[in-house]
This record gives C-alpha cells, sequence and structure tokens, in this order.
C-alpha cells in the first residue's frame, strides 16, 4: 500500500526514527547492564569470597578468646585439675556448651587426648591436629579450620593454665548454616561449602533453597563448578574458593549470586528507560501530529482550491493567512484560478458563439434547446424552433464577395434579434443557416412567430453602397408535436426548411412521416454501396421501334435494383440517392459494361440493335469516362455507332461549358447522344444548337396522355419534333402506352417510339423471347434459323 | 636462701662430702637457677619444722622459686595493696587462699614433696613454685651452671634436678657418699625454648 499523505509519512519517520533512536538506547543499556551486572557480581563475588575468609577468622578469633576465657574458669581449671575423668568431661562438656562448641576435648601435654565431650573415640589417641597444638606452644592459642569427619569445622586449641600449662583443651565448632547465613546477610551472596575428603561424597552446608542444593550436589558430582550455575531456582554466577585449611583437608567454598535477583534493578532501570522512552514517543508522536497538521493543513487547503478550480468552481478565493511559502503558493493559486476563470470564459464564449455574428452557435443553441426542452417537459409547454437559411445567399456572395456576405450574415443576426423576444435564441448554426429557439403553446403561435422573424427581411439590407433584397426559408418544428429530444427536433426543423425551399413558400411547418421517408432514403444511401457486390442490380432492356418500320432498331438499358426488403425498384427511385451520394459512377460504369457486353453478344449473335445508356450529370464530371467508353468498345468489338448516350437536359445545364467538352470528346470517339426528358428544362434553342447531339427525347409527360383531343400535348410534341427534324435530330418518343399515341405519333413523323404499347422494359433473356415472338421484332428474325436473331441492316435502317 | 645453706653447712661435722654438679642445656651453655637436690635413699630423714615465706610485692610472686624441705611451712603475706587469689592445683599440694590481704592467719604446710605450681586466679600473669624435697641437700647452680652440696652425710643418694621451663626431668644421678670425698656429676636440660 501507498503511503499518501505527507502528514503519515511525516509521522512514519518521526517514530520509526524515535523507535530506532530508542531501541538502539534500550540495547546499548540493556548490555551496558549486563557487562555491568557481570562486573559488579564478579565483584561481589570477589569480595564475597573475602568477606567468608574474614568472617571465618572473626569467629576463630572469637572462639578462641571464648575458649581461653573459658579455660581460665577457677572452677574450670579446678575440675580439670581433680583428675576425675567425669567430671572432667562433664566440666568440658558443661563449659563448651556455654560457649556454643558442638565438641571439646582435653589433650595431655603430651598430645593424647584424654577426655571428649562427643563419642568420637578419640581418648587415648593422639590429638589428631597436632600442628595446632605446636602453634598453641608458640602463641599461647590456636585455630583453623579442618575437615573432620568429612564436616567442615572450626577448631580452636588453648592452654589449661594452673597457672602453667597442665593440658589443652581443644572445642570443635562446626561451620553450619548460621555462620554462612551471616556472609550472606553481610554479602547478599549465598554461600555454600563442603568438604571433600576422598572418595567421601560432599554434604554440601548452603544458604540455597533445599531444591537449589540438591541441584547443586548433583552439578558438583557431575565434576566441579562452573562460573554460571543452572539451579532448580534460577542461574546463579558462582565462584568456588578453596578455604584454608589447618590440617591440609580440602574444603570448598562457593559464593553465588543469583542473576536475577542481580539483574532487579537492572530490570527495573530497563523498565524505567522503556517506560520514559514510550512516554517520549507519545510526547514526540503529539508534537510531531501538530507540526506535521501545521504543514498539511494549509497544503490541503491549498489542494482543495486546486480541486475547486479542477472542478470549475472559480469562485471562491483561496484565504492566504501564512506569508511562508505556503502564503505565496496561496497567492499564485489565486492568480491562477482568476486567469483560468478568465481564459475559460474565453474559450466557452468561443467555443458558443459564432465569431463573425456573435450569435450563439450550433453547440450553445443545442444545449438550450435541450434544456428548454427539459423544462417544457416538466411544465407541459411546448418549444418551437425555426430553421432558416438565406435564399441564394451563395449568389449573393460569390457576386458580391465574401465581405460582403459577411456583412449581411452580421446584419441578418441583428434583425432576427430585433424580432424575438429576450428569452427566445437566435443562433448561427453556419454558412447562412440560423435556429430560433422559441417557446410556443401551439402550431398557429409558432407560424406567427416565423411570420415576425420573416419580416426581418421586409426591407432591403443597405450594406455600404450596395442595397440587396434577401429571402428567407424557414422550417418550423415543434415540442412534443413534432419531436421528442433536440436533436430529433432540429432535424425535422431542417427537412421543413427544405420543404419551404422546394415549394418556394417561404415558410412550412414540419409534416409527420416526412423524416420516415429521409430515413428510408438514407437506408438505401447505405445499401447502395453493397448492391453491385451483391449483385443485386439488372438490366432490363426496353425496345424503342423505327415508327416506319414498325420494328425495333434500338434498345434502352434501364438498370433495376433488386432489393432485398423493398423487392424490384426502379431507377427513378434510388439513381437521385446514387446521385446524392456519389456512386452514381459507380452505377453508370456497371451498366455501361453490361449493356455494351450485351449489345456486343447480341451482334455476335447476328441480332443488330444500337443500346442506349442513361449518363447523370455527374458522369458528364468523369473525365475518365470517354476514355472508359472506347475501352469497353474496343474490349467487346461493338462499333461506336451500336452506342447511345442519353443525357437529361438538365444535366447539361447544370455545367454547360464543361458538359459541352465531355459531349465533343464523346461525340469525337463516335458514339451517338441523345438529349433526355426534353421539354422540361429551360435549355435555349441557341444553346441546344450548340450541342453535338443525334437525337431528342421528348419527355413521357407529353406522350403518356397523347390523344386527338389533347390540344397541347399534340401542340408540343407536333413541334418538338418539327423543331428537332429541322435540327437534323432523330426525335424519339417515350411514354408510348397505346395504339392511339402511336398512331398519332406515325402521323407526325417521329422517328421512334418507346413505352409499355410496345413492351415494357424486360431483362435479356424476356428480351430474346419478345423479340422472337413479337410482331415488333426483325422481319427477317427467322433467318438464320436463330430466334433471337436480326437482320443485321435493321438498325441501319433505324438510323436513317 | 644463701644465708639458711650456708647455717647448715656449718652445723655438720667436716668428715662430711660433697656432691658437686655440673648443669647445663643441650647446647652445652651453663644452666642458671638449676634446682638440684639429694634425696637420701633407703632412709627418712626427720621433717623439718621451718617456715618459709613467699611473698606477693607488684603482683609477683618473690621469689620465683622456692625449694623447701618437706614439713616446711610456708606462709604468703600479700604486700600489695590490691587482693590476690593465691592457689595451687598441683597434686603435692592443691590449696587455694581465696581473697585476701596482709598476712593470712596460718602458713600452709607442704607435707610432700613434689612441685608445687602458684597462681594467683585474678591475676593469670602471677605464677611461681614451691619445689617440696625429701631432703635438705639442695641449692640452686650459680652463674657458671655450677653447684656444690656440701657437709653430706655418708649413704647413698639419688640426685635430681628441676628447672622451671624444662621439658622433661633428667634422670636422676644416684651417688654414694662415705667419707669427705666429693662425688662429680653433668646434667643435660632440655628447656622450652631450647629444642
Amino acid at each position: 500500500m501507498a503511503i499518501r499523505s505527507f502528514q503519515t509519512k511525516f509521522l512514519i519517520l518521526v517514530i520509526a526514527g524515535l523507535v530506532l533512536l530508542q531501541a538502539g538506547t534500550l540495547v546499548s543499556v540493556h548490555y551496558a547492564g549486563q557487562r555491568t551486572l557481570h562486573r559488579s557480581v564478579d565483584q561481589e563475588l570477589r569480595v564475597g569470597a573475602r568477606v567468608l575468609e574474614r568472617v571465618l577468622e572473626t569467629r576463630a578469633r572469637q572462639l578462641e578468646d571464648s575458649l581461653r576465657v573459658l579455660a581460665l574458669d577457677f572452677a574450670f581449671r579446678e575440675a580439670i585439675a581433680s583428675a576425675d575423668a567425669p567430671t572432667i568431661t562433664s566440666v568440658l562438656a558443661n563449659h563448651g556448651s556455654r560457649i556454643g562448641a558442638d565438641a571439646v576435648v582435653l589433650i595431655g601435654l603430651d598430645g593424647t587426648v584424654t577426655a571428649e565431650t562427643a563419642n568420637d573415640g578419640l581418648i587415648g589417641k593422639p590429638f589428631p591436629f597436632a600442628a595446632l597444638l605446636r602453634t598453641a606452644e608458640d602463641r599461647g592459642e590456636a585455630s583453623a579450620t579442618v575437615s573432620f569427619r568429612g564436616r567442615p569445622a572450626q577448631v580452636v586449641v588453648v592452654p589449661v593454665l594452673a597457672p602453667r600449662t597442665i593440658a589443652w583443651v581443644c572445642a570443635r565448632f562446626e561451620i553450619g548454616e548460621r555462620v554462612l547465613t551471616d556472609v550472606k546477610q553481610l554479602t547478599a551472596l549465598d554461600v555454600s561449602i563442603w568438604s571433600q575428603p576422598d572418595g567421601a561424597q560432599a554434604e554440601v552446608i548452603s544458604t540455597l533453597p533445599s531444591e537449589d542444593r540438591t541441584d547443586l550436589l548433583a552439578k558438583l558430582r557431575g565434576g566441579g563448578a562452573p562460573d554460571m550455575l543452572h539451579l532448580h531456582s534460577g542461574l546463579y554466577m558462582s565462584q568456588l574458593q578453596p578455604l584454608r585449611t589447618g590440617d591440609g583437608s580440602k574444603i570448598e567454598s562457593l559464593l553465588q549470586r543469583s542473576v536475577e535477583e542481580a539483574r532487579k534493578p537492572f530490570d527495573t532501570l530497563e523498565l524505567q528507560i522503556f517506560g520514559l522512552s514510550f512516554i517520549m514517543l507519545l510526547l514526540s508522536v503529539i508534537v510531531a501530529i501538530f507540526f506535521a497538521r501545521g504543514v498539511t493543513r494549509p497544503l490541503r487547503t491549498l489542494a482543495d482550491a486546486a480541486g475547486q478550480i479542477e472542478r470549475g468552481d472559480y469562485s471562491t478565493p483561496v484565504r492566504v493567512t501564512q506569508s511562508d511559502e505556503i502564503g505565496h503558493l496561496g497567492i499564485a493559486l489565486n492568480q491562477m484560478r482568476a486567469a483560468i476563470a478568465a481564459r475559460e470564459d474565453q474559450i466557452i464564449h468561443q467555443a458558443t458563439h459564432d465569431s463573425l455574428t456573435g450569435l450563439p452557435n450550433r453547440t450553445l443553441f443545442f444545449d438550450r434547446l435541450s434544456q428548454s426542452i427539459g423544462e417544457s417537459r416538466r411544465s407541459r409547454s411546448a418549444v418551437g424552433m425555426i430553421m432558416m437559411d438565406v435564399d441564394r445567399f451563395k449568389e449573393i456572395n460569390d457576386t458580391l464577395g465574401h465581405h460582403f456576405g459577411d456583412q449581411l450574415l452580421i446584419e441578418i443576426g441583428r434583425r432576427l434579434e430585433q424580432t424575438l423576444r429576450q428569452t427566445d435564441t437566435v443562433a448561427r448554426l453556419g454558412g447562412d443557416e440560423f435556429a430560433i429557439k422559441f417557446t410556443a403553446p401551439n402550431a398557429t403561435f409558432a407560424e406567427e412567430v416565423a411570420q415576425r422573424v420573416s419580416t426581418a427581411f421586409d426591407s432591403p439590407f443597405n450594406l455600404g453602397d450596395v442595397s440587396v433584397d434577401v429571402n428567407s426559408s424557414m422550417g418550423i418544428a415543434l415540442f412534443p408535436d413534432h419531436a421528442d429530444d433536440a436533436d430529433t427536433l432540429m432535424k425535422r426543423a431542417d427537412i421543413a426548411m427544405y420543404d419551404a425551399k422546394k415549394n418556394h413558400s417561404g415558410i412550412a411547418i414540419y409534416e409527420a412521416g416526412r423524416d420516415e421517408h429521409s430515413l428510408r432514403r438514407l437506408a438505401l444511401m447505405m445499401e447502395l454501396r453493397q448492391a453491385i457486390a451483391r449483385d443485386e442490380l439488372e438490366l432490363h432492356f426496353q425496345p424503342k421501334i423505327d415508327v416506319p418500320s414498325e420494328h425495333v432498331a434500338h434498345v434502352e438499358a434501364l438498370v433495376r435494383w433488386k432489393h432485398a426488403k423493398h423487392g424490384v425498384m426502379r431507377p427513378d427511385e434510388f439513381i437521385p440517392l446514387a446521385e446524392q451520394s456519389g456512386k452514381i459512377g459507380m452505377i453508370t460504369k456497371w451498366v455501361l459494361r453490361k449493356a455494351i457486353t450485351q449489345c456486343a453478344q447480341w451482334q455476335r449473335n447476328g441480332v443488330d440493335l444500337a443500346v442506349a445508356v442513361n449518363l447523370s450529370a455527374l458522369d458528364l464530371l468523369d473525365a475518365e469516362l470517354p476514355t472508359l467508353i472506347s475501352g469497353l468498345l474496343a474490349e467487346t468489338g461493338l462499333p461506336p455507332s451500336r452506342v447511345v448516350l442519353e443525357i437529361t437536359e438538365s444535366a447539361i445545364m447544370k455545367d454547360a461549358a464543361h458538359a459541352l467538352k465531355v459531349l465533343r470528346d464523346l461525340k469525337k470517339r463516335g458514339v451517338s447522344l441523345a438529349i433526355d426528358d426534353f421539354g422540361t428544362g429551360y435549355s435555349s434553342l441557341a444553346h441546344l444548337k450548340r450541342l453535338p447531339v443525334d437525337e431528342l427525347k421528348i419527355d413521357k409527360s407529353f406522350v403518356q396522355n397523347l390523344t386527338e383531343s389533347a390540344a397541347d400535348d399534340l401542340v408540343i410534341v407536333r413541334s418538338t419534333i418539327e423543331l428537332g427534324h429541322n435540327m437534323g435530330l432523330i426525335v424519339i418518343a417515350e411514354g408510348v402506352e397505346t395504339q392511339e399515341s402511336w398512331a398519332i405519333l406515325k402521323r407526325l413523323g417521329c422517328d421512334m417510339a418507346q413505352g409499355y404499347y410496345m413492351s415494357a422494359p424486360l431483362p435479356a433473356e424476356k428480351f430474346a423471347e419478345w423479340f422472337a415472338t413479337s410482331p415488333w421484332g426483325s422481319v427477317d428474325k427467322m433467318q438464320n434459323g436463330s430466334p433471337v436473331s436480326l437482320a443485321p441492316q435493321s438498325g441501319e435502317r433505324s438510323q436513317g | 636462701m644463701r644465708p639458711l645453706v650456708l647455717s647448715l653447712l656449718l652445723a655438720v661435722p667436716l668428715s662430711a662430702g660433697t656432691i658437686d654438679v655440673r648443669v647445663q642445656d643441650a647446647h652445652g651453655a651453663a644452666v642458671k637457677d638449676a634446682v638440684v637436690y639429694a634425696v637420701p635413699e633407703g632412709r627418712a630423714l626427720p621433717l623439718a619444722k621451718r617456715t618459709a615465706v613467699m611473698d606477693q610485692k607488684n603482683r609477683m610472686f618473690i621469689p620465683h622459686v622456692l625449694v623447701i624441705q618437706t614439713g616446711t611451712s610456708v606462709r604468703f603475706p600479700n604486700s600489695d595493696d590490691i587482693r590476690h587469689h593465691v592457689y595451687s592445683f598441683s597434686p603435692a599440694k592443691p590449696f587455694q587462699l581465696p581473697l585476701y590481704k596482709g598476712t593470712p592467719a596460718s602458713p600452709v604446710l607442704f607435707d610432700k614433696p613434689g612441685v608445687v605450681t602458684l597462681g594467683c586466679n585474678i591475676h593469670d600473669q602471677m605464677n611461681a613454685f614451691i619445689i617440696v624435697v625429701d631432703t635438705p641437700y639442695f641449692d640452686r647452680t650459680g652463674g657458671d651452671g655450677h653447684v656444690a652440696l656440701r657437709d653430706i652425710e655418708p649413704g647413698r643418694y639419688v640426685v635430681h634436678v628441676w628447672y622451671p621451663d624444662m621439658r622433661d626431668e633428667p634422670r636422676p644421678g644416684n651417688v654414694t657418699i662415705s667419707g669427705s670425698e666429693r662425688a662429680d656429676l653433668s646434667f643435660v636440660i632440655h628447656a622450652h625454648g631450647h629444642p
């Protein structure tokens, strides 16, 4: 786990430092204590050994003195002098008990024991400690530590004076626990002594508790006594010290100090130090916490302030109370806060407003619209929006310059704002597109708003020295009538605006269902991309009948889309989509390849027909098209004269100069050109004259209802035929559906006719069937026994 | 003592003999003040009815060694102004004179031969010897370790030597006196302190 808080880090640092320091102190105190303990116990033991010696010596002196005094007792001497053995024995016992002797013996001047109080069997034998007698002779008294029957004892010898020495009296004092207890009281050491006559098991006299004594005995039997002894009640430091003896026997003393007891003061000291350390640590931690708080609280305040700025709250400045670095940081943070707030305001304004007009942009408009819709949803009121664009703005821009266009947009924005209430929003969405949001109780009110808005365009715009009249198209959509959310509402207002533009009505309200149509178009556009790859396109052929011969001369290739969901779709349903989505080139190329290949196939089968393919206005912009067609012709071997390219009048008019260039190029390559849907456009005759076309196709709207009684259509068709013939063009009528119209066309001298009266567009195989069986088929169709073959010269005849 | 000895010598006939005794220590040095006495063998001499004095002066017995013939009474005058408690545990004559001042009423009769060690019960350092002998022939060696017992009647004698610090009594010497002859004897004493 990462430690994140400075305070925690600081505390850990302080505590760790202190703990280390104090642990070090404790450890060194402990070891110093241990060393001191060992030294002092060692010292104690050495002193103790000397004390033991001194105590024994002192005791010996005291015993000597006591015995000497005793021996000088007159009655004692009288009794000794009595030479009566029982008397002597009893006086020895009596007086011996006065001084606490364990045994008293009387020794004659010849060194032989003459009387004894204990039943030691010494009478008549030489006194066992003869050396003492000699010392006593010299010094008048003698004492020594000896081992008597395996027990350490002090013996004292003094003469019996009468007044000259008449005998020696010797008293034996065993060294018992009392003596050792005295030593223990003086030294606080446990003392043990034992004599070790060879082969005898030592009896230990000791101040130790009995369990320890048993342990010690076991250790001694195990051999020797080390410096450290583990006895029953704990660890002892020990010192072995042989005692000086007067009889050459070996008496050992062992001084011991319980380590546990010796350590007690050290333990207490350590405990105190530990306690102090703990208190110190506690105090330090408290101080450290206060210090860390002192540092971290202002830092935290700054961090909180920075967090506020991060959340976009620039309203509360940091309170700067310190004049140190943190204070400077606080001031810097405040300055930064102000600067960020200013910049963010600017950025937000730029992000939400149109830089040219200063009006809200699409983003802000969308936000406000969403907000209003939200509010309306709660208050069950209505929100309306108008999508508006300036008619012919591109033209104005192109004609009068971009600067003028910009000024015009600014002025329009200004006027729009003036027509509206404070609560409404005018936004420039881009280009010449404006949007207005307003609250509206119903559609009528919305239209009134739109009417009021349109008054902005009532007076001409005077910009500099130019004055222009400007019109607008407005689409209205309402929440909740037309949409549930801002996005949909904007789309529907847009659709309504296009309706207004199309109808030249200026204002249109969205009609339910319009949008679904748009959606289907959009879906089809997407699907069109895959139509070729999925092989969903199919080519149908509709014959064009050479009117004089009443036999088929040309076929028009018409594409069909066998859509999985919508069934077979006619070109007028999807070709505009293809044009909008830029897929038209692809489709045209596919049609050209299919049609030319099929036509070449028929040629090889002896059926000589020309094939007509429709070109879109966009196809004319494709500079590659002529090359592609030449390539296909070369590939299939079809003569160029067998290909007719049909171009609508409006397609040519879109970019007349370029169209003319492409048409000339195509014409040079030997293909025929036809003007399709003639009569619906506005092409001037002069213009028409310059076009390198070979055929005119009268629009079917004039032909479909052609009867002898339909005077208008009759006049148009007749004039067109005449016009075409006058210009040297072949005239074709399409949409021939009745025998009557066929008859009229034949009467008027129309060159070719096409329509359901003769045949609907058919797939290639069906067309072959029709060709073989229909009276419109080739007259020489049985010539080579093939049902699909046709006289090779029939096409040439139609051309003529 | 010297005057007493002299008077004894005057009382004996001229034909009496002399026993000449030399006492020396283990190193051959002359021993002064050794008591020498000759006890007649086979016959008892009449007890002396004499009196001797063992004075106590300055917390000392004076003399230190008193030789007397058996039957002699000894007075123990106290010349100090403090009391003394004179005693003896010696088998020859155990007695005690409990704390007293001046001269006790009756002297102490020494009727058995032997060495009597005297002490004072309250002054441990005081001691003295009374040598009780069954003969009038006794004397002490002079500075040359030599003594002559004179005017001794004919007869057989056992000659003894005693010295306060001697370890063991030397073997007594046997001497026979028949006339006025002179007998020579020599003793070696092993004294304490002279091993």
